[in-house]
């Protein structure tokens, strides 16, 4: 237990710098859900299994799935068919 | 702004912050150290009051069941407001055609994972059910088991096709779901009021510890949560991956 606290302590911090240092957003956004799971880890490790029950469910599958789903939305090609030459 | 600037107002603002951030550091409590009584109170009360082995569920569904419902009004206003705003642009059809990103190639969908995913969506599904329907006794409750469902469900799309899973996952019953679940978290409150007392005091009997069908009126409003919880987000994840599909496309998934 000694052990394992500080190495997720370190584990969370490094990986919350990647969320902020990844520029790119879809990287960007699994890089949040690593972070995401390595907080849910945390959260166990701290004897908070609800937490982290909510921490792994919306924070590493749901939202990121819908942040990703945003980001295809934004980029998607929406002119109607057979009016792509330009 | 240039670069220049920019690091010298992050050398004064870290400058200007630093003692501030120095001396709340030195002020915390010590690791693990829990000086508030409640805790403790909720730990030694909760198993002889309420009957429940589960205290986060103690706390959420009975000794402050009002806010839950507060929680509960959210999200529904939540998956409301991001139906309304999605489908009004785009109607409630489904359309067959995944939408194309530029220089990005759809590819087929991998052999394997049709198979893989029949055997992991219907075990995340009953998970889910598992964790919902034991929240009394386990860690866990209506919301997590409601979001794994929800997921489980998803997998559907991922292993099979974005039609199968729009034919097996109806909206509307999602729509249908989370609004009984939100109702029916209300109405418990209200069938309290009908027998007399205060809203959402606990008036069914409590049942046996360690049960899993204890905890009396806890279990109604678990109920209501796994199902609202479950129903809003199918339908977020509907309405959101609805919107990455061509408009009113047919042709290959």
């Amino acid at each position: 237990m000694s052990v394992l606290l500080p190495m997720l302590f370190l584990l969370t911090a490094a990986t919350g710098t990647a969320v902020a240092l990844t520029r790119e957003p879809r990287r960007q956004v699994m890089a949040m859900a690593a972070n995401g799971l390595v907080l849910a880890l945390l959260f166990m490790a701290l004897q908070a299994p609800d937490v982290a029950f909510s921490q792994l469910t919306v924070g590493t599958a749901a939202s990121p799935l819908l942040f990703l789903a945003s980001l295809a939305s934004i980029r998607m090609d929406r002119r109607p068919q057979g009016s792509k030459e330009e | 702004m240039s670069p220049r600037i920019r690091r010298w107002s992050l050398l004064l603002a870290a400058v200007c912050l630093l003692p501030a951030v120095l001396r709340v550091a030195w002020a915390m409590p010590a690791f693990g150290d829990h000086p508030l009584p409640y805790g403790d109170a909720i730990n030694a009360l909760a198993p002889i009051q309420r009957h429940v082995t589960n205290m986060v569920s103690a706390v959420n569904f009975d000794y402050r069941g009002l806010d839950t419902l507060g929680e509960e009004s959210m999200l529904l206003a939540a998956v409301t407001g991001a139906s309304i705003l999605l489908r009004g642009n785009r109607g409630e059809g489904l359309s067959a055609r995944a939408g194309e990103i530029p220089d990005r190639p759809i590819s087929p969908r991998s052999e394997v994972l049709a198979p893989l995913v029949r055997l992991i969506g219907p075990v995340t599904t009953i998970f889910g059910l598992y964790v919902g329907a034991h929240a009394m006794t386990t860690p866990g409750g209506g919301f997590q088991g409601g979001v794994i469902i929800a997921s489980g469900l998803l997998l559907i799309f991922l292993g099979q096709d974005y039609r199968v899973w729009r034919r097996i996952v109806k909206s509307e019953m999602m729509d249908a779901c989370e609004g009984a679940g939100a109702a029916l978290y209300g109405l418990a409150g209200f069938a309290s009021m009908s027998m007399g007392a205060t809203f959402l005091t606990n008036i069914l009997p409590l049942g046996q510890l360690t049960d899993v069908f204890s905890g009396g009126l806890m279990l109604v409003e678990n109920a209501g949560v796994a199902l609202a919880v479950a129903g809003g987000f199918t339908v977020l994840l509907i309405e959101f991956l609805e919107e990455t599909r061509a408009e009113n496309g047919e042709g290959a998934p």
